[in-house]
């Protein structure tokens, strides 16, 4: 399965969840000033979060935290459990990775789900886009918004134009038109060109679409391109999944590319074990895997992705149990470029089958058990019975039966 | 209202896992390496513990399926081939691309020598067991089957046999899965025969209804650069009103 066709991409807009598990803690604080501190890269304490009245007041991320409490005396002030947070953006991660393997959690207020392709299900976008914003609202427990587009800028503003609890869908080609009324103020643009625009008397994407791109690069440079590439909605960033690793899964990095399908499958067993150890950690088995392998390219533009999933009829947990749909999965794909990025992910988590099965499995033996096995047999038998083939070495090979030598050993 | 301390002491003293819920025991699969094949056996490949058999015509393909299987199981496990026939050509496996050092071939004098071999071998733990067979009726005891097939489970290694059109009923009851192969077309290079196309259907499963199917294409060693080798074909890449397999040109 590749991505082909327009490229659709959806955004989705939450609070920040250092927010939403104070929030938890403390549901009398909802539609309060809130400001969540933690310490910053230089030590010094910090805002990481804030509730939108205190917003409203100026407050920001990363602001001083002394400066914040004098733009908003009256706030409650919380400090931020960093490992509630962490496993509160794990589930939520997961969430999203149901529901499609490209997905980038940009910061923990933003997300991006790669919609191209087809859907196994036959459903239509908005209805794929829906679904992803409930899988993370079930774990948030707070309504969020969800925007639909072509570039990741439209995304990103149809999620913030959308009621919350909504899906705002711009059809393909009719992004500069949804993004006419957009300020230049809140585009991702230096502050400085924002102000030089609004000198102009451009104070709208609208504006700013009906000049030409030369004319916008002259006056701005490079940033005149960019400018004129948000405010048509023909941005090319890509959604980047590699940002951070899979959330219950392995990611294995090959050196320079892999392009023959054997030599990635050598590596399927470690991947296994890899994955069984983090079903382990966690206390979870998998419903269904999904391999995903990466061409050159590294996530960014011109990354191409080939993946595929299976749902045994059980869910898995150890190694051997994933072993063999995991095989399957190499079977299945035949990427025809070399693979840099391989990841093997757990989804659907369910807690570990009860079953004894744990008690009698075998596994597979290694040589000196087998090998124990043939001198009992070879006792009771008589040697000449279990046969050790090797290809001699240096033999040109001209009847194939002389390539061989055997040994009863 | 006492079984909860019961369980607690019990895993308190023996540990975690000594006292669990039951549930049906999970079949796992070995995967043959191939998804399409994988994916009509019912447990993403063939029934670990359990008894498969592949058949076949004559140059159906049914054989070489078998061998290409020992190669895959070869690369990542070892892989016992119990040979009442005394005439598999080892070198077949490696030309598959399989692991020789992997290999444990059983030649045996008589046939009780196979039998024991088999079960030995799949009680230490290999991960496949081949046995192959021109008339297994005349070579089959009673008792035998049951005996490797336990000893099968209790290694959790996955047995196939292969050859023979007709099974005792003693073998033939403990079978769970048998794929039947059918040739559907030979593949030809520059005139030379270098593959067939052939059709895998489930004719017996206690996994899953039979019934299931899929389209292989295997390629034979040759002495010339062609990647020996199974892969799965498409059925949307199959043509059924032309009589002709349109393949796509992935290879292995």
């Amino acid at each position: 399965m590749t991505r082909a066709g327009a490229r659709r991409l959806a955004c989705l807009a939450f609070p920040h969840l250092a927010l939403v598990l104070a929030w938890r803690a403390h549901p009398e604080l909802r539609g309060e000033p809130v400001l969540l501190g933690g310490r910053g890269p230089g030590g010094g304490q910090v805002v990481m979060a804030a509730s939108p009245p205190a917003l409203a007041l100026g407050v920001r991320a990363g602001q001083d935290w002394r400066r914040a409490e004098l733009l908003c005396p009256l706030a409650a002030r919380l400090p931020v459990d960093l490992g509630t947070l962490a496993e509160l953006r794990r589930s939520a991660r997961l969430a999203l990775a149901g529901c499609s393997p490209l997905v980038e959690w940009t910061d923990d207020t933003t997300a991006y789900v790669d919609l191209s392709g087809s859907d196994p299900l036959g459903r239509q976008e908005g209805a794929r886009a829906a679904q992803c914003g409930r899988a993370l609202q079930e774990v948030l427990g707070v309504t969020l918004s969800v925007g639909v587009g072509q570039s990741r800028f439209v995304s990103w503003v149809a999620a913030r134009v959308a009621d919350p609890g909504r899906v705002r869908v711009v059809p393909q080609g009719r992004a500069a038109e949804s993004l006419a009324s957009w300020p230049v103020t809140e585009l991702p643009i230096m502050g400085e060109t924002a102000e030089r625009l609004l000198r102009f008397g451009l104070r709208t994407c609208g504006d700013c679409a009906a000049i030409t791109m030369a004319d916008l690069q002259r006056q701005f440079g490079p940033e005149g391109i960019l400018l004129h590439r948000l405010c048509r909605g023909l941005d090319l960033a890509e959604i980047d999944p590699g940002r951070e690793p899979p959330p219950c899964g392995v990611r294995r990095s090959l050196a320079g590319g892999v392009e023959d399908s054997e030599s990635l499958r050598f590596g399927a067993a470690e991947l296994a074990r890899g994955l069984a150890e983090e079903l382990a950690r966690q206390g979870r088995a998998a419903g269904r895997i999904r391999l995903t392998l990466r061409g050159e390219g590294g996530g960014r533009l011109g990354e191409r992705a080939w993946w595929s999933e299976v749902a045994p009829s059980q869910p898995m947990a150890t190694a051997e149990e994933l072993m063999g749909p995991l095989l399957s999965l190499f079977g299945r794909l035949h990427p025809p470029i070399p693979i840099t990025v391989v990841e093997l992910e757990a989804l659907d988590l369910v807690a570990p089958p009860a079953s004894q099965i744990g008690m009698w499995q075998g596994r597979v033996a290694d040589r000196e058990v087998i090998q124990r096995a043939v001198n009992r047999l070879h006792d009771r038998f008589g040697k000449g019975l279990v046969w050790r083939v090797e290809v001699r070495p240096g033999h040109p090979g001209d009847v194939p039966e002389e390539r061989l030598s055997w040994s009863s050993s | 209202m006492a079984l909860e301390p019961a369980l607690a002491t019990l895993n308190r003293r023996y540990g975690r896992e000594v006292v669990r819920a039951g549930a049906p025991a999970r079949l796992l699969g070995l995967s043959t390496g191939v998804g399409e094949l994988d994916g009509i056996t019912g447990c993403q490949g063939l029934p670990q513990g359990r008894i498969s058999r592949l058949v076949g015509e004559p140059s159906s393909g049914a054989f070489d399926l078998g061998l290409v299987l020992a190669a895959e199981v070869s690369r990542s496990a070892p892989v016992a081939l119990v040979d009442f026939t005394l005439g598999v050509f080892p070198g077949d496996i490696e030309a598959y691309g399989g692991d020789l050092d992997n290999c444990w071939l059983v030649r045996p004098r008589r046939p009780v020598e196979g039998w024991s071999a088999a079960r030995t071998l799949a009680k230490a733990g290999v991960g496949m067991c081949i046995l192959v067979a021109e008339d297994w009726s005349r070579i089959t005891s009673g008792a035998a089957p049951a005996a490797l097939l336990a000893a099968l489970s209790e290694g959790v290694s996955a047995g196939l046999v292969l050859g023979g059109q007709l099974l005792p009923a003693a073998l033939r009851e403990r079978v769970c899965l048998e794929l039947e192969c059918r040739r559907l077309d030979w593949d030809l290079t520059h005139g030379d025969v270098c593959g067939l196309r052939m059709e895998a259907r489930v004719t017996r499963s206690h996994l899953s209804a039979p019934g299931a199917r899929c389209r292989l294409r295997l390629s034979f060693p040759r002495p010339y650069p062609i990647r020996a080798g199974l892969v799965g074909l498409a059925e949307e890449e199959v043509d059924e009103d032309e009589g002709l397999l349109r393949m796509a040109g992935s290879s292995r």
